[in-house]
């Protein structure tokens, strides 16, 4: 619940539409599999359902026929009518039998579609989550999060829906519109046209507000955005707006966007609020004109007492399913593009099988250092040292090892990483600094924690090293994460180190922590530093000055200032922060 | 639940009324079945067409008012769902105005845009339905069951056993739904979470290579979903299919029980419809009802992380005094220690300096010696733990927060500007500034690249000033701050996005503007501060040094060291 970005406001009327819906359906119906079976079962049980369905008032018209027959005769002959098993009470038990029958099926097909779609869209879900995988990173960094996210939760879960209330229902309203009709058409022509008339004109209303609904819809979800924004701005911003007395004025900025707000959602809601309603009246007015009707041809004998209300059974059965076509259609349409968004995904490139070579690297100790301005390429070179994404030309080798030719698996075994995009999952704390190594003893995670200089935090938390971490660790800080994952990495004791040591996040007081803690890191290790501020980095082996991609100096920070390039600039102004 | 109650209560006729309309509705809809009773009453036995358009004409006026109860229920109901939800909306963001920087970081900024827009929304829509689905059906039940009673007693009294039967249905199903739906709301979350993980730290697993693991762990949050979800199903499969078996007895029941109250003269052959319509209308609105119930809880924990934010106790209090105006000096330091809320260590400990007014003090220090902490102390964004710190001669704690800021320029450390125009960001600093004003204070603050721009002062600002550089934003920043016409500006290492011309331009322009002025400067770079008044060195929340450069110098070894590893290009303790 927490955080669900793309669904501020969902959007009742947003219908997506698909493009090949054909070839999506033949997909899904192969990626069914052994569960078509199932699909087919349903189908003869909703054919049979909707047969008993349209028996059924037919039958109880003439059980009520019956009774009137049987009481009036009674009358004539002055008794008291009872109903027993010879007078109507065969019947009325024939008649629950058909409709306990008409219940055992429903809940058959309902049983059986319960888990159906649920199973699908489970395999469709375990598919994508070996996709995602074997995807490249580029994949991951090309693609907003909550976008993917969606796909895999919401695009499935309207999936599911769809199939399982939605397919049954289309199945049964097709069946159920058609026999009533027939059965209607019997009882007299003309009154079935003058249902026809109002299902036309309640129909023809459902599209127009349908139209309109989008529009206001939009208007709001316009406002929504304004909304958004401001309050983003104003709780990122809140200190300026306290330093400089602006308090007052952003409250009237706030309210004059919610007051919009609050105008466009209540015209938005009224009409998704009123179409209801509005089809109800159309609705109850066509009944009324078909009771007056029904009436006149019951006096004339036409109809009888029990076709008379079979027939405004029928109008019931088959004008729901009518006015709601409509809507079915879309949410039909709208489920097959979610369900082509997911087949897009799982057709995505993948990044090609690796080579299997491995070799463990030497361990000179070297402190390598990339400086240069936001966009020089810093995060490419780290990108490309640990195969995130392959060079486009020439080789990086590991020691000799062109690294393209070793598998993934062996490469990244001597690397470690930190970097400023502190990432922990939903665990204890423990078993987020044993990310890498499972298998680690407590003792070593504790060693970890203290030469990551956690160690102390984590005793203060109420569970120690048992506590977890909530979704969006917010029980500890930013720069509390970023010890951990320098824990982390203590604990794999890689070869080579490669930090990004940005730490803007962080409040002044473990800023110092954190930079003891890639010192203490950094020991004897082969290490590539992503510096942003220079102090850290005066003692590297070898600084590589980065712009617009090209290593355009390197040497250590004694060579680099005394030639004056763009390195002793970048120290001269102090490109902090 | 109160919060609820208080909002709502402007609003009390309209609820009142709205619920009243909807009453209207359903009133509509058990009326329409009893006058086609009647018309089939009239079919078999008067034999009159004009009865039949009596009623014909009676139903379309039934029709007209129900109709027109739903159409206004439609548009109250809207109408209160967008006044709640504006209501609430100001409330909260109001509230957040008054909270300190540590009452907000408890919430974060995350969750709390969440609060103000998501979970909103959720009560909103809860109070709605609750309104239009839940609060008419006892209005429904009760009508529908008095009508039956109408044509016979013994009806009337099989409708209350129906009634009740549904209901215990609808009772047995909501206690486990809501168990089913809250599980599966919380594996929602955690499915929803297991994926961001797993895209947002595919760098992190990948370089840690546990790309398999991770495969079982999304396995294991899917099928726990999925297993949950079917049980959801089959819940709901199973109370239609009960519904649907209810529905049917009372249709039997009906016929059987009524072909004798008619065979007796109590009731007549259409009576037969309208009680059968009675029973279907109650069946739907109490199952509808319940769907609304099973969410609730839902809003509930939304209610509750509002309640917790209106609730909150802001940590600062507001002092009372409105004008401090005096003599004395700017700010100042009186054995001043602070410790943030969640730390075990002070962060600045026993500080005692003065800014005086015309002068420069600067203060200087490695990172995480607490520099910025001390700007952030004399705008009383935190409260001091120790000592006091007055801002022209009077304890901060006294003024009012606005008096207080009302006479002091800040430049965060952060430059942050506002949407808009560079304009509506300048005269954040002075409402009613002129633009000749506004020129003189970018060409002050370095920042004449501004009239280079197409719309000059007029200029687009992205949210957040995104389109300009970190410098271009922090001259902004500067220009804004120098807007104000204040007895104290205070920089919060506001020249390190600027190169050394720059910086060196501005400080110089700097002083003839605010000659009257004290100036605070807090910076990583000795070259900002090496003609300043007063130079304080702090060193791990301490001050180690206060003085002018030449003499920090020769006294100050903390000083001696940064200006080392500035001035003359490092070396092997540089920057250490």
């Amino acid at each position: 619940m927490q955080e669900n970005e793309a669904s501020v406001f969902e959007d009742e009327m947003e219908y997506g539409v698909p493009s090949n819906a054909w070839r999506t359906v033949r997909r899904l119906w192969e990626a069914m599999g052994r569960q078509r079976i199932r699909l087919v079962i349903v189908a003869v049980s909703v054919l049979f359902y909707t047969v008993l369905s349209v028996a059924a008032p037919v039958y109880s018209a003439g059980i009520i026929d019956l009774l009137w027959r049987k009481i009036r005769l009674a009358w004539e002959e002055g008794v008291t009518f009872r109903v027993s098993w010879n007078s109507g009470g065969r019947e009325i038990v024939i008649l629950l039998v058909i409709y306990t029958a008409t219940g055992i099926l429903y809940t058959f097909q309902s049983f059986l579609m319960a888990s159906f779609a649920e199973r699908l869209s489970l395999e469709l879900r375990t598919m994508i989550s070996r996709k995602l995988n074997r995807l490249p990173l580029a994949f991951f960094d090309n693609h907003r999060t909550g976008e993917v996210l969606s796909r895999v939760t919401n695009d499935l879960d309207k999936m599911a829906e769809v199939l399982q209330t939605g397919l049954l229902k289309l199945f049964t309203a097709v069946g159920m519109v058609v026999g009533s009709l027939i059965m209607m058409m019997r009882f007299h022509v003309g009154l079935t046209l003058i249902f026809l008339l109002f299902t036309g004109l309640s129909i023809f209303f459902t599209r127009f507000f349908a139209a309109k609904t989008l529009r206001y819809a939009s208007l709001r979800q316009q406002a929504v955005s304004r909304v958004t924004g401001q309050v983003e701005e104003a709780y990122s911003g809140r200190t300026v707006i306290r330093a400089f007395n602006r308090e007052e004025k952003s409250a009237g900025d706030m309210r004059e966007a919610v007051e919009e707000l609050a105008r466009t959602s209540r015209n938005a809601d009224f009409m998704m609020n009123a179409v209801n309603p509005f089809i109800r009246f159309v609705n109850r007015v066509g009944q009324a004109a078909i009771a007056v009707f029904a009436g006149k041809l019951l006096l004339d004998g036409v109809l009888t007492v029990g076709t008379f209300q079979a027939f405004f059974q029928y109008v019931y059965q088959a004008s729901e399913p009518l006015t709601e076509a409509a809507y079915m259609v879309n949410s039909l349409q709208s489920s097959i593009a979610s369900v082509e968004r997911i087949f897009e995904l799982l057709d995505e490139k993948e990044i090609r099988k690796d080579p299997d070579v491995s070799r463990i690297p030497e361990n000179p100790g070297e402190k390598i250092a990339v400086v240069g301005s936001t966009g020089a390429g810093k995060t490419t070179l780290i990108n490309l040292l640990m195969r995130f994404y392959e060079v486009n030309g020439g080789r990086i080798l590991l020691d000799g090892t062109d690294i393209s030719l070793m598998s993934y698996e062996g490469l990244r075994r001597h690397f470690g990483m930190v970097l400023q995009d502190t990432w922990l999952f939903e665990g204890t704390i423990a078993e987020n600094i044993a990310y890498g190594r499972t298998d680690a003893s407590r003792d070593e995670i504790v060693a970890a924690a203290k030469a990551a200089r956690a160690d102390f935090f984590i005793r203060t938390l109420p569970r120690g090293y048992d506590t977890v971490l909530g979704s969006d660790a917010e029980n500890i800080s930013a720069g509390q994460k970023q010890l951990l994952t320098i824990a982390r990495v203590m604990l794999c004791n890689p070869a080579v180190l490669i930090l990004d040591e940005a730490t803007s996040s962080v409040d002044t007081r473990t800023e110092m922590e954190i930079g003891k803690a890639m010192q203490e890191l950094m020991k004897r290790r082969t290490s590539f530093v992503i510096a942003h501020r220079l102090s850290t980095i005066v003692d590297a082996d070898l600084i590589l000055v980065m712009q617009n991609g090209t290593i355009i100096e390197k040497g250590n920070h004694r060579e680099l200032l005394q030639s004056g390039g763009a390195y002793a600039d970048l120290y001269n102004s102090q490109f902090a922060q | 639940m109160k919060t609820i109650f208080r909002f709502l209560k402007p609003y009390g006729k309209l609820c009142v009324f709205t619920v009243l309309v909807m009453i209207l509705d359903v009133a509509g809809g058990l009326f329409v079945p009893r006058l086609t009773a009647d018309m089939i009453n009239i079919g078999v036995e008067s034999r009159d067409l004009s009865y039949m358009f009596e009623k014909g004409a009676a139903m379309l006026v039934v029709t007209l008012i129900a109709g027109a109860g739903a159409l206004a229920g439609s548009w109250l109901c809207a109408d209160l769902s967008a006044k709640l939800g504006r209501d609430m909306r100001n409330a909260l963001y109001e509230k957040s105005l008054e909270l300190s920087e540590h009452d907000f970081e408890q919430f974060g900024t995350g969750s709390m845009i969440t609060r103000t827009l998501n979970d909103i929304n959720i009560i909103q829509q809860s109070v709605v339905w609750c309104i239009q689905m839940v609060l008419p059906v006892p209005a429904a039940c009760i009508m529908g069951i008095v009508m039956a009673f109408a044509i016979d007693t013994v009806m009337g009294f099989l409708l209350i056993g129906i009634t009740a039967l549904i209901i215990a249905l609808a009772i047995l199903v909501t206690r486990r739904a809501s168990e089913i739906f809250g599980l599966l709301q919380r594996l929602l979350d955690r499915m929803n979470v297991v994926l961001r993980e797993n895209l947002t730290g595919v760098r992190v697993i990948r370089a840690f290579r546990k790309e398999k693991e991770e495969e079982k762990r999304m396995r294991k949050t899917f099928e726990d979903y999925a297993r949950t979800s079917v049980s959801a199903n089959l819940l709901f499969a199973g109370l239609e299919s009960a519904a649907l078996f209810v529905i049917n007895i009372c249709i039997v029941a009906i016929l059987w029980i009524g072909g004798n109250r008619i065979g007796a003269g109590f009731m007549e052959i259409g009576d037969i419809t309208a009680l059968t319509e009675y029973s279907i209308l109650i069946l739907f609105y109490i199952i509808m009802a319940q769907m609304v119930i099973i969410l609730l809880p839902r809003s509930r924990v939304c209610l509750g992380r509002i309640e917790e934010v209106l609730g909150k106790e802001p940590e600062i209090k507001d002092g009372t005094m409105e004008h401090v105006v005096g003599n004395a000096d700017a700010v100042c330091f009186d054995h001043v220690s602070f410790r943030f809320p969640d730390a075990d260590e002070n962060a600045l400990t026993d500080l005692n300096f003065v800014c005086r007014k015309g002068e420069t003090t600067a203060v200087i220090g490695g990172t995480g010696s607490g520099k910025s902490t001390i700007a952030k102390l004399i705008l009383r964004f935190h409260d001091v733990t120790k000592g006091t710190i007055s801002v022209n001669g009077v304890d901060v704690r006294h003024q009012t927060q606005r008096a207080l800021r009302e006479r002091i320029a800040y430049v965060p450390q952060k430059a942050w500007l506002f949407s808009g125009s560079i304009g509506d960001n300048l005269h954040d600093g002075d409402e009613n500034a002129s633009g000749e004003k506004m020129r003189h204070v970018l060409s002050v603050a370095q920042a004449d690249f501004v009239s280079s721009l197409a719309n000059g002062l007029d200029a687009h600002v992205a949210q957040g000033g995104t389109n300009y550089s970190g410098g271009q934003k922090q001259r902004l920043s500067i220009a804004r701050a120098l807007m104000k016409d204040a007895d104290l500006y205070i920089f919060d290492d506001s020249f390190s996005a600027l190169d050394f011309k720059t910086d060196a331009a501005l400080r110089q322009a700097l002083r003839s503007e605010v000659r009257d002025a004290a100036v605070l400067i807090i910076a990583q770079r000795i070259n900002t501060i090496l003609n300043a008044d007063q130079i304080i060195v702090l060193d791990e929340g301490k001050i180690a040094g206060i003085g002018k450069h030449d003499e920090l110098l020769k006294t100050c070894q903390v000083y001696r060291e940064i200006a080392d590893s500035q001035m003359k290009g490092g070396g092997s303790n540089a920057g250490k």
